[in-house]
């Protein structure tokens, strides 16, 4: 008998490389997001409600300088990817050029990003 | 060279589970996997299975999974691994036979459910249906498709559901979609307009990438999801 068609876990280790990455990145970033949002939402009803210390440290978390350096970093790679995407599903003969799209995500990305967390540390740093 | 192949086993009147089985073979740089395998099917293991036919990149029976990606044995050469351990597995997606080979016939189900051949009622003129240069451009790309399956089997939308049609049923709609001399484009796009059709694609990029013949497979795909889209065949 067959083996029966089970991918799972195989379907990680397939080495797609760049575009394979950025789409699952596209993914767990989506998903940080609404972990984000999803955090702020149940601390604020929880603090509102019962003012209780769960929710101070959920604040705590979510609103510490490391936290949100990974958060603003996969928020801008999914509005960047997603444009990148958007672009391309518009104009399917810039499809060709697909290494060159992500190429020149990166280095929007790149500064972008480097600018916004050198803010945030500089205001951490100064203890404001 | 000295070679350590890594094989994915599986026979079903024998194992209830695969396994991997090694080999150390002496190759040239210049060696096809291909060759690697046929190596060990003679002098290690006989009960080694694997499709292979022309074993020149245009019958399409040998595509598997070398090192990770989908790729045919028979195209693959030593030196381009750029490594001497080689993990040879069978494609992603498909039920496994044995060993190396698996049911085609699921691919061929979505491949043949996008109605790949022409569709011309029109009574046929005293000598051809002629084409310009320019209208025979216009599907040049998908007419290389020799239906291996490595791009189907390397897209995780597929993976995630064998009912998506998949790029290569995709690729053999688009070029008769966009072959002037059909009449049948508008019910293949009524097709693939469907909730396991050209949607399902994520723009990946798994299937350009593994492509033994070039083929610019996303491309296809963004071209007949805009004609869904505006209705119009360009």
């Amino acid at each position: 008998m067959a083996l029966k068609r089970n991918v799972g876990l195989k379907g990680m280790k397939y080495r797609g490389g760049g575009p394979m990455l950025a789409w699952a990145l596209h993914r767990i970033s989506g998903l940080a997001m609404v972990l984000f949002v999803g955090m702020h939402i149940v601390a604020s009803f929880v603090m509102q409600q019962f003012g209780s210390d769960w929710a101070t440290n959920l604040n705590i978390i979510y609103e510490s300088t490391y936290f949100q350096l990974i958060i603003i970093f996969l928020v801008y790679f999914h509005a960047i990817n997603g444009m990148r995407i958007i672009l391309l599903d518009f104009w399917p003969k810039l499809l060709e050029y697909q290494r060159e799209a992500t190429w020149l995500q990166w280095m929007l990305l790149i500064p972008m990003y480097g600018l916004t967390a050198m803010v945030m540390m500089l205001i951490k740093l100064g203890g404001e | 060279m000295q070679v350590k192949l890594k094989i994915f086993r599986y026979n079903p009147e024998v194992d209830k589970k695969p396994h991997y089985d090694k080999y150390e073979v002496e190759a040239d740089p210049t060696d096809r996997v291909l060759d690697l395998l046929e190596y060990v099917k003679g002098n290690f293991d006989g009960t080694l299975s694997f499709r292979r036919s022309c074993a020149h990149g245009i019958c399409g029976s040998d595509a598997m999974r070398i090192n990770g990606r989908n790729r045919l044995a028979c195209k693959m050469l030593v030196k381009e691994l750029g490594t001497d351990k080689i993990l040879v597995e069978p494609i992603l997606g498909l039920p496994v036979i044995k060993d190396l080979i698996v049911d085609m016939e699921p691919f061929f189900a979505n491949y043949r459910s996008v109605l790949p051949y022409l569709i011309n009622d029109e009574p046929p003129p005293k000598k051809e249906r002629l084409q310009s240069i320019e209208e025979r451009e216009r599907f040049d790309d998908t007419t290389k498709c020799i239906l291996c399956a490595c791009c189907t089997t390397s897209c995780p939308s597929y993976w995630a559901n064998e009912q998506y049609v998949g790029p290569a049923a995709i690729v053999a709609a688009h070029r008769f979609i966009f072959d002037s001399r059909d009449r049948a484009g508008a019910e293949r796009l009524r097709i693939l307009n469907d909730q396991f059709g050209v949607y399902r694609c994520h723009t990946i990029f798994n299937c350009t990438e593994a492509c033994p013949r070039e083929i610019q497979v996303t491309k296809a795909i963004g071209e007949v999801k805009r004609a869904i889209a505006t209705g119009k065949i360009e």
